[in-house]
């Protein structure tokens, strides 16, 4: 069920929709722009994601997707509007602020890994943790745990920059998942990888939101989008052209 | 090409740099400053002397003879030595006491005496010479003729007022009378003249001498060598030893080399030229290694941009021709800039030094600023070239994949042994963080070194020079000084009423100089200073005038009555006299006079030879180092009448120096002033010099760390982004870049102690011999345990103050934008 963007007022004061009670992430009308005078990278979107669904982020080179990502993290303030995720009004908050929110909330994926080189594989995967104060034991706990979900136990005292693309791929995801983030976001996250690896990262992730994990990913393709996201929103010149799928809740803008 | 393409490549680069552009100019700005500053002063410190010398034939070597020991055949016979370049001489001389118009009053006073001024001269050397032009030591005539008959008498410009001890107005046409010889000759004064190397304080015709000498006064007389090798003082003594071979021993009781007399002339400012000169060189290395690491830096972290240029058709030498000049453009104004402030704080250093020289005006030498700009600009091109030439072998492919890879390979085992630390994470980032860049934490080491020796360097000389001060004043052991008037009698409340305190009891009027405190007033004195209850240490003291051969000029001497080891002396070498005929004198009087530990010298008191042996070195520049102490009974043989002047007091701690002088003046009534001893002679002024340069060094040493550690920032401003990304803070990342250089600061800090202790115990003695004495041991132990500690993290307070900022800025950073994919 869609909502209109005159019918709720309150609603969108609250960027939560009909959906309310299972919205995760909750965009009303926010806007981007990187320059006073220029065009706007996103341009008043206003779009809910509940929990537990997998939407596939699309559009052409400069349609504004890995902006509409950033501000879901937290990385970039919107010029204008709000963004709510997992209940927490985040488009005001200070820099420690949203550093927190992300260590507990938001998991995130690279098209090109951004993992450390000077850390191990194991290293890398604690850091959140350990930024996030979760105990010694806990926190190698929980990186073994992961490690081994990921069947990359074994490089654990690696670098990541021995490892292939499809490895250090797994390394990020274990690391994006070790707080136990409301949202995994995921931006490119088969970019830089072959197609066979490409498949066995789209079926990890796919394989995460089967279990509970809400997840939203930035994909330029279309297989990946369809056969791993239950629901495709298309971007064009940072407007919502299209929102297909189940459970949408969006708003569309022409 | 044309050079606009150049031209625009080079500004493209400095606006995208801006901050790393300030940084290039500001750290030339304060290095060349440091550097002309250093350099100047220690070029004028030596120059005005040296030239002087070089145009007036100086003699190396004056040598006083015994003419009856040594016969004029034997003299000739120097010149011809193989060490001898030149001779003069010999010129008959003798020690006479001159007073103006043959007036009576105080005999010998000195400067701040209540006698000086009122008509007395000092002993001085007069020397027959027909000429003053000759082969050494070409006399300078500055007003008036040269002596040319009995009578006349051309005196030395060192003696006239204000430079020596006579009284002001004498000059050309003052009538002096010399006293102590038979018929009390009369001499005009139709001349003054000066001697590069004050070879005597006045200068007769010949035949005038032998009625100038005190009756039993042996005949002496005056050679001047030249020598082949004079450039050090070893050569001068062999030299020296050369011509005293060659002559009966015992002949030539005294030789002054000019060196002496250069190193004495030049004590206003030469003592803190090494001092100088070390900060000026340690300020240009440090600046040559700030401008090449952030030249060197700034290209690297170029490189992209490099292979980009080469990739749209730059040629490599156009490549290295644009990042040589984004150098060079901040560096030149930095320069430039720096030469002013140079030359600026130059300024009121050099007017010191003009007065001391006696040449109107100093400058700095335009050969130094010329010197210390075009090193500057050639440090920097050399930097910049050779980064850019590495990256100009590069092709534009490599070199724009060497901009974008990470570097990767060094550090790891840092990073998993901290790794295990129980530290807060972003710390233990930031301490593993220098082992990826072991030549650039090098340099941050040396430069943090640099900076925190120059720190630590500066307060030890601060404790060193507080001693020295202290140490010619006395000031913190003898507290309260009592000088003696005359007396009137007693006071309202003296102790001495009634029982002779006084030699003139019941006078009125103004108070009578010059009369002695007789053993009655002694005994009254030294009764009111143990009545009062913060007298910890007391003594009485005769101020005397003596004279010896081979020392123009008399020679005061202080002589205690009592015990007197605790009055403060800093003991250079030897130990306190412990009877009658030993003396304490300082090192410039050993030079001077040649004499060493253990040797005796005769000198004249009262007109009687008294032989004494010199047992102890001290640290003493009164009368610019020629003054004698000594006990009580060495004066006292020839003068039964010696009387004291002055009684000189200890306190217990706790005492207030002001309370207790007024008290004890008020006990002794009229004809006593009990004062403060308190004489700092421009310390502070000294202090704040040394610690403006300290703080100068440091300042650029904080300089090199915040243009390393944003150079560091902007090139791992992705992996910043990456931590941001996953959660740290604003306050978390400055803590980590923090880190990253507490750690070298650290170690830097901690090896800066030694480094520094070694500078102060090198430098200080330096100092001194540039100032014609030694030190004290006891001068340079002035580092506590607890101050040490503390200053072990001057290091850690340079690296970190150097490090906030780009911290800082590194931590606004937008994440996003430094995550964006390329």
């Amino acid at each position: 069920m869609r909502l209109h963007p005159l019918a709720d007022d309150r609603a969108a004061a609250t960027g939560l929709g009909s959906s309310a009670m299972n919205a995760i992430i909750g965009l009303t009308d926010v806007t981007k722009r990187y320059s006073g005078d220029g065009a706007p990278a996103v341009d008043a979107v206003s779009l809910q994601v509940t929990a537990g669904e997998a939407v596939a982020v699309m559009g052409p080179s400069g349609s504004g997707k890995s902006t509409l990502l950033n501000l879901i993290a937290g990385l970039d303030r919107p010029t204008a509007g709000t963004v709510t995720v997992a209940g927490q009004r985040i488009d005001r908050m200070s820099e420690t602020g949203l550093a927190r929110f992300r260590r507990a909330q938001i998991g995130m994926v690279f098209q090109f890994f951004n993992l450390l080189d000077d850390l191990t594989v194991a290293d890398n995967v604690l850091l959140p943790a350990q930024l996030a104060g979760l105990s010694r034991r806990q926190a190698r706990q929980r990186t073994g745990e992961l490690l081994a979900s990921l069947r990359i136990e074994k490089l654990a005292d690696a670098y990541p920059g021995r490892l292939s693309g499809g490895q250090r791929q797994r390394v990020a995801i274990a690391r994006a998942l070790v707080n136990s983030p409301a949202v995994l976001l995921a931006d490119e996250p088969t970019g830089a990888l072959d197609t066979a690896t490409g498949q066995e990262i789209g079926g990890l992730l796919a394989g995460l939101n089967a279990s509970g994990q809400t997840l939203v990913l930035v994909t330029h393709n279309p297989g990946l989008a369809t056969a791993y996201a239950g629901r495709v929103i298309e971007l064009a010149d940072g407007h919502i052209s299209s929102d297909t799928g189940s459970n949408t809740g969006a708003e569309v803008r022409r | 090409m044309r050079p606009g393409p150049v031209l625009r490549a080079m500004r493209g680069g400095l606006t995208r740099r801006r901050v790393q552009a300030a940084v290039i100019g500001v750290v030339l700005l304060v290095s060349t400053a440091a550097s002309v500053l250093g350099l100047a002063l220690a070029v004028d410190s030596n120059a005005p002397f040296d030239h002087a010398f070089a145009a007036q034939r100086g003699a190396d070597a004056t040598a006083t003879v015994d003419s009856a020991a040594a016969s004029p055949a034997e003299l000739a016979a120097t010149r011809r030595l193989p060490q001898v370049t030149a001779a003069a001489g010999p010129f008959p001389e003798a020690m006479a006491t001159l007073q103006p118009g043959g007036r009576s009053g105080c005999s010998n006073p000195s400067p701040g005496n209540p006698c000086y001024g009122a008509g007395t001269l000092p002993t001085m050397t007069l020397v027959g010479r027909a000429s003053p032009g000759g082969p050494v030591d070409d006399v300078i005539l500055q007003s008036g003729h040269w002596a040319q008959r009995p009578g006349q008498v051309v005196l030395s410009s060192a003696e006239v007022y204000p430079n020596g001890n006579l009284p002001p107005g004498t000059g050309l046409g003052t009538q002096l009378t010399v006293t102590g010889v038979a018929g009390t000759p009369a001499l005009t004064v139709v001349g003054i003249a000066t001697s590069v190397t004050g070879s005597a304080g006045g200068w007769v015709i010949p035949g005038q001498i032998a009625p100038l000498r005190p009756a039993k006064a042996p005949a002496s007389a005056q050679m001047l060598y030249r020598f082949r090798s004079a450039g050090s003082a070893a050569a001068v003594r062999a030299g020296v030893a050369a011509v005293t071979a060659t002559l009966p021993r015992g002949a030539v009781p005294a030789v002054q080399s000019y060196l002496t007399v250069r190193d004495q002339e030049a004590s206003g400012i030469a003592p803190i030229a090494p001092f100088l000169v070390v900060f000026g060189l340690t300020g240009l290395v440090m600046s040559a290694l700030i401008v090449i690491n952030v030249v060197g830096g700034a290209v690297v972290a170029g490189y992209r941009r490099i292979g980009i240029l080469k990739s749209i058709g730059f040629t490599p030498g156009q490549v290295v021709t644009a990042y040589a000049a984004q150098a060079l453009a901040p560096a030149a104004a930095g320069c430039a800039a720096g030469l002013v402030v140079g030359n600026l704080l130059a300024a009121p250093l050099l007017g010191n030094a003009a007065n001391v020289y006696g040449v109107g005006s100093l400058g700095v030498p335009g050969w130094v600023d010329a010197a210390v700009a075009a090193a500057m600009c050639c440090l920097v091109g050399l930097a910049a070239v050779a980064s850019a030439l590495r990256a100009g072998r590069l092709s534009a492919a490599a070199a724009i994949a060497a901009g974008r890879a990470p570097r990767s390979g060094r550090g790891y085992a840092a990073h998993r042994l901290l790794g295990r630390m129980r530290l807060p994470r972003p710390m233990t980032i930031g301490f593993a963080a220098p082992f990826a860049r072991p030549s650039r934490t090098a340099f941050m080491l040396v430069v943090v070194l640099l900076g925190a020796t120059a720190v630590i360097l500066t307060v030890g000389l601060g404790g060193s020079l507080s001693h020295v001060v202290y140490g010619l004043s006395l000031a913190r052991t003898e507290q309260v000084r009592i000088d003696y008037l005359g007396g009137l009698g007693s006071g309202p409340s003296g102790p001495g009423a009634g029982q002779g305190a006084g030699p003139v009891a019941g006078a009125a009027g103004p108070l009578p100089v010059g009369q002695p405190m007789g053993a009655a007033t002694r005994r009254m004195v030294a009764a009111a200073l143990r009545a009062q209850p913060g007298t910890l240490h007391y003594v009485a003291e005769a101020d005397e005038q003596a004279t010896a051969y081979g020392v123009s000029g008399p020679i005061p001497v202080t002589a205690y009555l009592g015990s007197a080891g605790w009055t403060g002396y800093g003991m250079i070498s030897g130990r306190w006299y412990s009877g009658p005929g030993q003396v304490e004198v300082p090192a410039y009087f050993l030079a001077v006079t040649g004499k060493s530990i253990g040797d005796t010298i005769t000198i004249t008191f009262n007109g009687r030879p008294i032989p004494v042996r010199i047992v102890g070195e001290i640290f003493d520049n009164y009368n610019n180092g020629l003054a004698m102490v000594t006990g009580w009974q060495t004066l006292a043989s020839a003068d039964p009448g010696l009387a004291a002047v002055r009684y000189d007091v200890g306190l217990r701690p706790g005492t207030s120096p002001a309370g207790y002088a007024r008290q004890v003046e008020a006990a002794l009534g009229q004809g006593y002033v009990a004062g403060v001893n308190s004489n700092n002679k421009g310390l502070p002024l000294v202090l704040g010099l040394i610690g403006s340069l300290a703080l100068l060094l440091a300042g650029a040493a904080g300089l090199g760390v915040l243009s390393t550690v944003l150079l560091q920032t902007r090139e791992r401003a992705y992996q910043m982004g990456v931590f941001r990304a996953v959660g740290m803070t604003p306050r978390q990342t400055i803590a980590m870049v923090v880190c990253s250089v507490a750690g070298i600061g650290l170690v830097a800090g901690l090896a800066a102690i030694p480094a520094g202790i070694a500078a102060l115990r090198s430098l200080a003695p330096v100092m001194g011999a540039a100032a014609g004495t030694g030190m004290p041991p006891s001068y340079l132990d002035v580092y506590g345990v607890a101050e040490l500690a503390g200053l072990a993290l001057a290091g850690v307070v340079i690296a970190v103050a150097g490090a906030l900022l780009p911290a800082t800025w590194a931590a606004r950073n937008t994440t996003s934008s430094v995550l964006r994919a390329e």
